[in-house]
């Protein structure tokens, strides 16, 4: 298991000791050294909760990890007991009533005591936006706010001036700067007690692929789109009968192997920013001649992010107003579950889906067209990408960013 | 949630970053202040075998400033801006807009690198830096090459960076007595991500008049020369009453359909005019 | 000594006791709890909101060692939260996933490892094969017929239907007739600590420990026992300090029962602690409502009746110990709130969803109702062309009729609900706003006012819940008095005290009987052990229900105290009296530090026939009338409306509260303004949105949008002080009424800025995109009618 070797100050104190990783800074403190002051509210850096002082400012505890603080100095709210701001604020959020269950309470005056020491002469308003990243439920802020002002103005009366930045001088990301190099470990990946290896993919998604004709399934997002080509109704007929000839069109995917009876395995391989998902499944094909209409639906997950997407791909020929015409009726559907699914969505995604389906429709127009007839499959960069199937997952994840990861 | 395990390394220097980076048998990551990375990890979103962090390069935290620009280095901190710990050659542009993303607890660790990197379109440094002509410089092994804005920003969350290259410091011109800028977001509270952004830089000593609506679906939409948008604040004017529809057709064109997102992004554009400065 | 002894009674603002620890880091939060050989669990989870399950695919290696599924729980029953109304469906809920899943994040494996992050790694180990189902993710959609079933043997999606009708055919002729469609968002209650819990087995006690963050340690210990099959003696729930509760910790969790399961079985301490994600998509939700309704009227704005169809979103599960209909059966008792009017019919249907199950946060129904009722007051003002207030005051209860059972019979115990309007109306000045719309601003912003009023049943009881029959029926609330004995005095009460301040308040109640100083006093609470059995924090009913037990035992505790001391000094128990903490006669005194100090120390000096009782006792209480008290507020706002951004900025904000006799104005308040911040948030941000799977669409705090210090405004609050008759000092309760009027009266002012647009609103959270498409729509409406008159 990969563990690093980290020396720091905690509240004073040398500490040192051997952590993964991938132990966060508030966990280090709570569950290495017992300093339970320190709380988790969300792990996503919203909620101000885990708020402490690193190198005498304040910074989140739960999305800094202890691995980067070597050298630093950290003072949670246990080190603050001889603080003479923290004292003076103790007593104004009593006086005030400024904590009702306490569990923000370390956060906030880690916060409140940055915004006596750095502000000059604030007002209410821009108290309130100072202490803006740090979330009470209890109190509507009514005591925080006013605790918080009537320490910084008894202390401006007193004539202590505000500290530019809260002292700092360093640059760079507080807590970080002081240690010297660490070399990686030898290329061996980090052992993982679990995980990627595993084909979770597999056998859930053949799971969903053989409920294919469970027609109780509503894909999440549908759009129809009717085109004419200029080709006749029994070759694009035909055409549709060929799996791969269809999964080319879709961006983004390729089939592992050969479809086999109307079933196939395929992968859609997605990278947006740093998250990188490949969803590996399997599709089935039914097709009914005397309509002239066929489905395809299928089905894969993400072994990562233990998301799965499902999608439905429904079709119809029909002759088209001259013989070497045929019109074709298709009905694109998707559902995205799991982790990647779980945030709010952009306004976007009825026109990404729109962009999806009118590439597919583009692509499968231009495979029938009849200059395309005979010759090679287009260039497989035009498919392998997947751009387009990326650009609709990354706007489906882009609330997710522009939510989460906004820092600027 | 926990983020999944990985290897930590530290090096002291871009070369080792590059090194480490050249890596093809594991997954690398590139952390700074680790405050956009962090959920991610944290949420197991981003599963690394590697994270590099980048804070032991000392060139990365450095400041330096030439006859007409002045260059930050990766991991400076939007706090480093807000307080001026580094001199502003803005007009306080870039310090005001640094005090106003996410929260100073966020912000003493949170870098500029970092945050345009990631590319996310509702970021404040996206839009700013585009519209005050900024540039960065990404090096790799075979060397050092310099973008701007508007090219590093290929879309949402998409930069044109590769895989074995790292940003390495971020290149702001330095604006004349002449210069006005202005900069608006429409937010619900804050610290919360952007709905909309209107900004602008012009500087008629450098030739500069841009403008940038962000907080977009996609990449920002940066406008170069926008005298057609800006009429008298692009000659040193006073802020005048924007036409609305002259920008609302532009967002039409650039793609953005909902009309009351055009709505609301003409209104933080009209604001940044009207708080022009 | 006099004057101090006072000032720590009833209706002083004490600094409250537990600031100190909390404000030092060195509270006990369930996560702070550290256990020898401490291990942390993780839990597998279904991605998908309705499925089969076909097979939940456990490494072999692992299997019954570190990762447990729902095959190994032998003998765990699922958990059942039924009621006694007719036609209840009950749902079961079983721990670990069977045959089934029913929404996002239901259990289907538990993993155990030493750290949280390694637990996880494991929980990645497991494969699900899962077989997808259509999902019911709106309340409207699951009615519908053809909707895909929940629990299909019950061959609908109702958990319960619930109706009343009043002479509704009355008010069929009236002039005026409104009808409207309105809707409250799904909502999290958010408090910022999660649930968790640390599940140990005691072999010397021979007894599971369970450290639970939890508003009702007593009824999870009925809960685990029932599913666990243990003898009550042999569970031991304790609640330390808890982050935050607002009805979220008023559950009891699979969670829960899988913990103590593990630790009965694995020889070590187990530990899981929620995070964000879970606590937002997985536990509990609350608030999600649907109404149609009707309002008739005559033209002088006399309310003539309410004619209401209303759903409630209860999610897949009814959730021990409320179950899943006390929030749509609760519609239909008080939809009509404080207003007296003759004809009423309101019919509510608890409908199951594939999502999480709900819980009453803090205002329980009232907040969805009274948004409700009051948008209705204000469209029938429009209509009639009075103001809002005039139309309220026309109808409210009149203090004169109190007490006064109202349409739905519910007993309003005081008050004068008119006066509260009057005073609230004075304070936000409602000519000057209306002069200032007529001045228009400078900044194009539109300003609105609006107002609200609600009445808050609270430690309603016996008579009320009975009638429920769900699993938790509140009797006589006890505590248990000890005077300590060196004359200090310890209080022990069943409910729990998490932000309320009860370690303060309670101890102010018996300081106010006995005299003896607040911070002589220690109040135990949150541990089965050392409590007597209550049903617990919630409903608003803890100054009342706890605060009138502790002032009964300190009466008893007083002729404890009196008896002692009279042979102390030697006069008859009658001639005594007890004055600032000491027994005194015309002649003398003697100290309860001198009297415990007989008692315990010094028995000897005590003759053979003194109260053998010593200075301990456990007594009940109940209120004379358990209907419930019945304090109200009315609240009024003012906003400003951004036309462009949709932006809308409270500019003004004023309570007018009557909570009967305050025991603690500061901690009053406290629950005012933090009940106002939960409202604000209700009116205006916070929103669980799923998509059509299922899918919950907020999975962090950055979706999930709380308010924080700049979007909550420090109101001004004017109490009233009307006493209940029925309670010990005529204290009512007020916990939750903060939260409920927020959206009503936020609605009603945006509605009232948005009128010369001719938009409304009628949904909650009035985001600025449901304002500014409320504005288009409006604007569409009026260009339409402007073509059709032009034609």
């Amino acid at each position: 298991m990969s563990m690093t070797h980290i020396a720091l100050t905690v509240n004073g104190s040398p500490v040192a000791g051997t952590v993964e990783p991938r132990t966060n800074l508030a966990d280090f403190l709570r569950e290495t050294h017992n300093l339970t002051g320190t709380h988790i509210g969300c792990e996503h850096g919203v909620c101000g909760a885990c708020t402490l002082l690193i190198d005498g400012v304040p910074a989140r505890s739960c999305i800094t990890y202890a691995a980067a603080c070597e050298g630093a100095a950290i003072t949670t709210v246990e080190g603050l007991d001889n603080d003479e701001v923290a004292t003076e604020l103790r007593a104004a959020f009593s006086r005030e009533h400024a904590l009702q269950c306490g569990y923000c309470t370390p956060g906030m005056l880690a916060s409140a005591r940055d915004v006596v020491l750095r502000m000059d002469n604030p007002s209410e308003y821009e108290v309130r936006v100072a202490m803006s990243g740090n979330l009470c439920r209890c109190t509507g802020y009514v005591g925080i706010i006013r605790a918080t002002m009537s320490v910084l103005q008894a202390r401006r009366a007193r004539g202590i001036a505000p500290l530019s930045g809260a002292g700092r001088e360093g640059l760079g990301p507080v807590g970080s700067g002081h240690a010297s190099a660490m070399a990686a470990p030898a290329a061996a990946v980090a052992a993982r007690a679990a995980g990627d290896a595993t084909p979770a993919v597999a056998r859930s998604g053949s799971r969903a692929a053989a409920s294919g004709a469970d027609s109780d399934w509503k894909p999440h997002t549908t759009f129809d789109q009717s085109f004419t080509v200029r080709h006749p109704v029994d070759t694009v007929w035909e055409f549709f009968g060929r799996l791969s000839e269809i999964a080319a069109c879709l961006p983004g995917a390729s089939l592992t192997g050969e479809p086999v009876d109307g079933h196939v395995e395929g992968k859609i391989r997605v990278k947006v920013g740093p998250i990188a998902a490949e969803f590996n499944g399997v599709a089935d094909v039914t097709r009914d001649e005397a309509t002239r209409s066929g489905t395809i639906i299928g089905s894969g997950k993400d072994a990562r992010s233990n998301s799965a997407t499902r999608g439905a791909i429904k079709y119809a020929v029909k002759p088209g107003a001259t013989p070497d015409e045929t019109r074709v009726d298709v009905q694109v559907g998707f559902t995205l579950t799991g982790v990647l699914a779980q945030f709010s969505r952009s306004g976007l995604v009825q026109d990404v889906a729109n962009r999806l389906i009118g590439a597919f429709v583009q692509n499968l127009e231009a495979r029938l067209s009849p200059q395309a007839e005979g010759a090679a499959p287009p260039a497989a960069a035009e498919f392998d990408a997947g751009s387009l199937m990326t650009s609709m997952i990354r706007d489906r994840l882009k609330a997710l960013f522009a939510k989460l990861f906004r820092r600027g | 949630m926990k983020p999944v395990n990985f290897d930590y390394a530290r090096p002291a220097d871009v070369g080792a970053v590059l090194a480490l980076l050249d890596d093809q048998s594991r997954a690398v990551k590139l952390m700074a202040g680790s405050q956009s990375l962090g959920p991610m990890l944290n949420m197991r979103l981003v599963q690394p075998d590697l994270i590099v962090d980048l804070t032991g390069v000392a060139e990365l935290r450095r400041v330096e400033e030439t006859a007409g620009d002045l260059v930050l280095g990766a991991c400076i901190t939007h706090a480093d801006i807000e307080d001026r710990r580094v001199p502003d050659v803005t007009r306080g542009a870039l310090p005001t807009v640094a005090s106003g993303i996410a929260y100073r607890a966020v912000r003493n660790r949170g870098t500029i690198g970092g945050s345009l990197t990631h590319a996310d379109p509702s970021a404040d440094w996206v839009s700013m830096m585009a519209a005050v002509g900024a540039r960065v410089r990404l090096r790799g092994p075979s060397g050092e090459r310099t973008l701007p804005i508007e090219q590093f920003i290929v879309g949402a969350l998409e930069v044109d960076l590769a895989a074995n290259e790292v940003l390495v410091s971020v290149v702001i011109p330095k604006l004349s007595s002449r210069a006005r800028w202005g900069y608006y977001k429409l937010c619900r509270k804050p610290g919360e991500f952007a709905h909309a952004i209107g900004a602008f830089v012009t500087d008629p000593e450098r030739g500069l008049c841009r403008v940038v609506i962000g907080a977009t679906e996609t990449r920002p939409y940066i406008v170069t020369d926008a005298r057609h948008l800006l009429g008298d604040v692009a000659a040193g004017g006073p802020a005048h009453k924007v036409d609305p529809a002259t920008v609302d057709a532009f967002m039409a064109e650039q793609g953005m359909h909902d009309p009351v997102d055009r709505q609301i992004h003409v209104t933080a554009f009209r604001r940044a005019i009207e708080q022009a400065r | 000594m006099k004057g101090e002894a006072k000032s720590q009674g009833i209706g002083a603002s004490v600094l409250r006791r537990e600031d100190d620890r909390l404000l030092r880091g060195r509270g006990q939060f369930v996560g702070d709890i550290k256990l020898a050989g401490l291990k942390d669990v993780a839990f597998v989870r279904s991605p998908l909101a309705h499925a089969k399950v076909h097979a939940v695919h456990v490494p072999e290696a692992e299997r019954g060692r570190r990762i447990f599924a729902a095959a190994d729980l032998d003998g765990v029953k699922p958990i059942v939260a039924i009621t006694a109304l007719a036609g209840f469906k009950v749902s079961e809920q079983p721990v670990l996933a069977v045959d089934k899943v029913r929404q996002v994040g239901e259990l289907l494996a538990m993993c155990v490892a030493d750290t949280r992050a390694q637990a996880e790694d494991l929980a990645a180990m497991v494969e699900l094969d899962l077989e997808e189902l259509p999902a019911v993710h709106d309340m409207v959609q699951a009615l519908e017929p053809g909707a895909p079933l929940l629990h299909e043997h019950w061959g609908d999606n109702v958990f319960l239907e619930s109706a009343m009708d009043v002479n509704i055919e009355a008010a069929f002729d009236a002039p005026v007739k409104i009808t409207r469609t309105i809707r409250t968002a799904r909502q999290s209650m958010a408090p910022m600590e999660g649930r968790g819990t640390v599940a140990v087995w005691d072999h010397r006690m021979e007894q599971l420990v369970l450290y639970t963050g939890s508003q009702m340690p007593h009824i999870v210990r009925n809960g685990i026992a029932e599913c666990l099959g243990l003898q009550q003696r042999q569970v031991r729930v304790i609640s330390p300090d808890v982050g935050g509760g607002f009805g979220y910790k008023g559950i009891l969790l699979p969670e829960d029962v899988c913990l103590g399961w593990l630790a009965m079985r694995c020889g070590h301490p187990v530990r899981w602690l929620e995070d964000r994600r879970e606590a937002l998509t997985a536990s509990a939700n609350c608030r999600e409502h649907y109404y149609n309704i009707t309002a008739y009227a005559d033209r002088d704005g006399r309310l003539r009746g309410i004619d209401c169809t209303a759903i409630v979103d209860s999610g897949a599960y009814s959730s021990y110990p409320f179950s899943a209909c006390l929030e749509a059966a609760q519609v239909v008792s008080i939809l009509p709130g404080p207003y007296d009017f003759p004809s009423y019919r309101c019919k509510t249907w608890s409908a199951a969803t594939n999502k999480c199950p709900i819980l009453p946060y803090r205002g329980v129904a009232r907040t969805g109702v009274c948004y409700t009722m009051e948008l209705m007051i204000d469209a029938i003002a429009r209509e009639v062309g009075m103001e809002p207030y005039e139309v309220r005051l026309k109808n409210l209860v009149q203090p004169e009729q109190m007490p006064f059972d109202n349409i739905t019979r519910k007993h309003f115990d005081s008050g004068d609900y008119p006066e509260a309007l009057r005073r609230a109306m004075a304070a936000i000045d409602l000519p000057a706003i209306r002069a200032r719309q007529q001045r228009g601003e400078p900044d194009g912003r539109l300003i609105g006012v609006g107002h609200s009023i609600y009445c808050e049943q609270a430690a309603h009881g016996t008579s009320v819940y009975a009638g429920w029959g769900i699993p938790m029926v509140p009797g006589h609330e006890q505590a248990t008095l000890r005077v300590t004995p060196d004359g200090g005095l310890e209080i022990r009460v069943g409910v729990h005290s998490h932000g309320q301040g009860m370690e303060t308040t309670l101890a102010q109640v018996a300081n106010e009987i006995l005299g003896i100083p607040v911070d002589r006093i220690k109040v135990v609470h949150g541990d089965t052990e050392y409590t007597p059995y209550s049903t617990g924090s919630w409903g608003s009913r803890c100054a009342v229900m706890a605060g009138g037990a502790v002032a009964t035992a300190s009466r008893e505790i007083a002729k404890l105290v009196k008896g002692i001391g009279s042979h102390l000094l030697q006069a008859g128990s009658d001639d005594v009296n007890l004055v600032d903490g000491k027994v005194v006669t015309a002649t003398g005194s003697v100290s309860i530090e001198e009297i415990a100090h007989t008692w315990y120390r010094r028995p000897q000096d005590l003759p053979a026939g003194i109260d053998p009782r010593g200075l301990e006792t456990t007594i009940g209480f109940k209120p004379v009338r358990d209907s419930g008290t019945f304090s109200y507020a009315a609240h009024a706002v003012v906003v400003a409306v951004d036309p462009e951004a949709g932006d809308i900025e409270l500019l003004n904000y004023v309570i007018v509260e009557d909570g009967g006799k305050l025991i603690n104005p500061m901690v009053v308040d406290g629950q005012v303004y933090g009940g106002l911040a939960q409202g604000i948030g209700t009116a205006l941000y916070e929103e669980m949105n799923y998509d059509s799977s299922g899918q919950p669409l907020a999975s962090t705090l950055a979706d999930y949008m709380l308010p924080g210090p700049t979007e909550v405004p420090a109101p001004a609050i004017d109490h009233m002080e009307t006493l209940s008759p029925y309670t010990e000092f005529g204290v009512k309760g007020i916990g939750e009424g903060g939260a409920i009027a927020p959206p009503a009266a936020i609605g009603n002012a945006v509605n009232d800025a948005l009128r010369p647009l001719g938009a409304e609103l009628y949904q909650s959270p009035m985001t600025p995109r449901r304002v500014l498409e409320a504005i288009r729509a409006a604007r569409q409406r009026a260009s339409a009618q402007t073509v059709a008159e032009g034609v």
